[in-house]
């Protein structure tokens, strides 16, 4: 038994040593990183409600170290451990995130995140914001989409438009862009990726056969195609009524195997009923025929 | 016969039986390095439960590790109460009456445990109520649970009816028995008295629970084999796995009474009443149990091992030739095919060899349900990207395995203690049937 413990002992010696190795480095070029504008009161109380939302169900209520049990502890980050780190490494963190802690790239924009630091920030007194540096000046193009469906071609005709110097607006030529549909399950491309002509239009033709809602309605989006992120795009979105009618039940309206208790079949919940009430009915019967033999001794 | 012989030839046999039933200085150190054992395995659990599931080596890819295997391995250790006592003993056969309260605390006990072992799987244990609450009567979870539920009452109620008539004779003529447990005895024999009309009570209560016992050991052991079966993942996607399941119980439960027999009549001093006859009886029992397993086996591994579905051929290849192989073959050769080749002699079938081939069945019989459980999981049909790589293989850890030991510990301590207590071979059945039923009682 000694031998157990010894070996208890040294395992968890040797796991608190690998968790505490694998340390998680801010990259240096990424540590200065600064906020481009001044913490508010009011940015600290939307950082409160994205942090609601995203962050304390790991890292629990600021203060009250009530942090969800995992494995590395997520810590509650008006502690020190946190609050050491510059706004940089914070930032990086969010960002980019490692298992399990997630990364927010995609999920908050980057003023949100800001936001989420001036919240964190706001536990630590002694916390002075470093000055803001403003963004350099975006010299890239800037494409807005817009999107109309045309009756008699039937195609979605999508426009881009660009912002030319002093305020003005013109049609965007040779923008790439491309057109996704709302599934049950995320977004599904319609058509190929296609390059907007000099009036800066492209047309899709849309599949005459894709289910739609009930009314016929498909949640259309299009965006444009720009991996390298070297424009600033804004995408259209329209609700059109398009595609097939369907007026499909939901999975789970009907009684079948897959779908919720409420609607489990009759004859499921007739076999186990019934074998429960006759199997028990027969094991109370003997527990109650076993009362009897002490009354039996008797006669 | 005169009635001072009776009196005799039952005094004999209550003495033989019950003679063991003390406190002694070997029961308290056993007991003693139980309750250790257990408390050490305790403080990895109490981990578990502070730190959470990750202190156990299953992620991601393996969410099912040793904990289900055990889960299936005690859900399989328990149905042996039913071969024995219900089909065998319906069938009329009467030599397995000294055998048959060690089936059954064997049944009892591994399916009190059954239940424990599915909860350490569970990161939120407290949550267990749920299962009833909320569950829904289209999961076999949920019917795993009921009949898993049944099967431990009418165990239980098994053990106890043929108890009260021997608690009866104990109060009153076991001078071992410790003083404070003669209330309790007397209060539980319910004032047995051999009347005629408590014994037809008794006998036909009995009768009801291994008709009924039949059909709810079948239940919890093929749906179990469900837990597993209605998923299509290579592996448990087989239609005879009930069968292969509950085949696989009785050998391992036939393992687990002829080592239990083992050692009760070598430490309870009861070579008369468990004899060569009985271990040799026992022993052609494992070998048709573990013939029929082996049918299933063939059928289980040749099919699909034919047809060479994309995912079945990864897993038979990992199974048989790959990273599985060794264990693999150790556990159908060592633990299926040798035992029974052993067993076909009669000089095998005697009690020491009997007991070292049982141990090894047993033994196997825990990593053969290791092996449906892991392999399967860690081939899934879409794998997860960009995971780290011990998601990928799994390895359980020391915390995890402490925590599987734990239920065995709990097993060894209850059948300990029905068997310390309670005399291991029925004494009120053995002397009705050696005729010398005569017993009167004040």
């Amino acid at each position: 038994m000694r031998f157990n413990k010894l070996l208890l002992i040294f395992f968890i010696f040797s796991v608190g040593t690998r968790v505490s190795a694998q340390t998680w480095v801010v990259p240096d070029d990424q540590k200065g990183v600064v906020a481009s504008f001044k913490f508010t009161p009011d940015m600290q109380k939307q950082g409160e409600q994205i942090y609601v939302k995203n962050c304390q169900s790991c890292h629990g209520q600021m203060g009250k170290d009530n942090w969800a049990k995992l494995t590395p502890p997520p810590g509650d980050l008006s502690k020190e451990k946190a609050q050491v780190q510059t706004d940089g490494e914070l930032f990086y963190r969010i960002t980019a995130g490692k298992v399990p802690m997630p990364e927010f790239r995609n999920i908050l924009a980057e003023d949100d995140r800001w936001w989420v630091i001036a919240y964190i920030r706001s536990f630590n007194p002694k916390y002075v914001q470093p000055n803001p540096v403003a963004k350099a000046a975006f010299t890239g193009r800037i494409v807005t989409l817009a999107m109309q469906y045309s009756d008699p071609m039937k195609k979605i005709v999508v426009s881009a438009t660009e912002q030319l110097k002093e305020g003005q607006t013109g049609p965007a030529a040779g923008v790439e862009v491309m057109l996704y549909v709302k599934r049950y399950f995320g977004s599904m491309q319609v058509g190929d990726i296609k390059t907007t002509n000099a009036k800066g239009e492209v047309m899709f033709e849309f599949p005459a056969d894709l289910p739609g809602n009930k009314d016929g309605f498909v949640e259309v989006t299009a965006r444009v195609n720009d991996p390298k992120s070297v424009m600033k795009t804004t995408p259209a979105n329209a609700a059109l009524a398009i595609g097939a009618k369907t007026d499909k039940p939901s999975l789970t309206d009907t009684r079948a195997w897959w779908s919720v208790r409420s609607q489990a079949p009759i004859w499921i919940l007739l076999t186990y009923t019934l074998s429960v009430i006759i199997v028990w009915g027969f094991i109370l019967y003997i527990v109650y025929s076993i009362m009897k033999i002490r009354k039996l001794s008797k006669g | 016969m005169t009635m001072d012989e009776n009196k005799l030839t039952f005094d004999k046999i209550t003495a033989d039986l019950t003679h063991h039933i003390r406190i002694n200085k070997g029961f308290l150190l056993w007991m003693g390095f139980l309750t250790v054992s257990l408390l050490v395995c305790l403080y990895a659990y109490s981990l578990q439960l502070r730190n959470g599931l990750g202190v156990a080596g299953i992620r991601d890819y393996v969410t099912w590790g040793m904990y289900l295997a055990n889960f299936v391995f005690f859900v399989a250790a328990s149905l042996i109460g039913m071969l024995i006592s219900a089909v065998l003993g319906l069938i009329g056969m009467k030599w397995l009456t000294p055998i048959t309260r060690i089936a059954e605390t064997i049944a009892v006990a591994f399916a009190a445990v059954a239940g424990l072992v599915i909860v350490s799987d569970m990161g939120r244990p407290e949550r267990l109520a749920y299962v009833f609450l909320y569950g829904r009567p289209q999961s076999p979870i949920l019917w795993d649970v009921t009949v898993i539920t049944t099967y431990f009452v009418l165990s239980l109620l098994l053990l106890f009816l043929p108890l009260i008539a021997d608690m009866a004779i104990i109060h009153r003529k076991v001078p071992t028995l410790p003083s404070w447990l003669k209330p309790v005895y007397k209060f539980l024999s319910l004032n047995f008295t051999n009347h005629p009309e408590q014994n037809k009570i008794i006998n036909r209560s009995i009768r009801i629970l291994l008709i009924l016992l039949i059909p709810a050991a079948l239940s919890i052991h093929t749906v179990t084999s469900w837990l597993f079966a209605v998923t299509s993942r290579a592996g448990w996607d087989s239609t005879v796995f009930g069968p292969y399941f509950v085949s696989g119980a009785f050998v391992a439960g036939s393992a687990a009474v002829i080592i239990a027999m083992f050692f009760f009549r070598k430490n309870y001093k009861l070579e008369n009443y468990l004899t060569d006859m009985h271990f040799n009886n026992m022993g052609k029992v494992l070998a048709t149990v573990s013939l029929v397993y082996l049918y299933f086996n063939i059928n289980e591994f040749l099919v699909p091992g034919y047809k060479l579905k994309h995912a079945d051929a990864i897993h038979l290849q990992e199974l048989f030739a790959g990273k599985d192989a060794i264990l693999f073959w150790i556990v159908q050769l060592g633990g299926l095919i040798i035992p029974i080749l052993f067993l076909l002699f009669r000089r095998f079938r005697n009690p020491m060899p009997l007991m070292l081939i049982s141990a090894a069945v047993m033994i196997a019989a825990w990593f053969k349900r290791y092996l449906i459980v892991v392999p399967t999981q860690e081939h899934p049909f879409l794998p997860i990207q960009h995971v780290p790589q011990n998601f990928v293989h799994y390895t359980p850890t020391l915390i995890e395995t402490l925590i599987t030991i734990a239920p065995f510990i709990l097993v060894l301590i209850i059948i300990t203690l029905i068997s310390k207590f309670f005399p291991v071979i029925p004494l009120h059945e053995t002397a009705v049937e050696k005729g010398v039923d005569h017993v009167k009682f004040d």
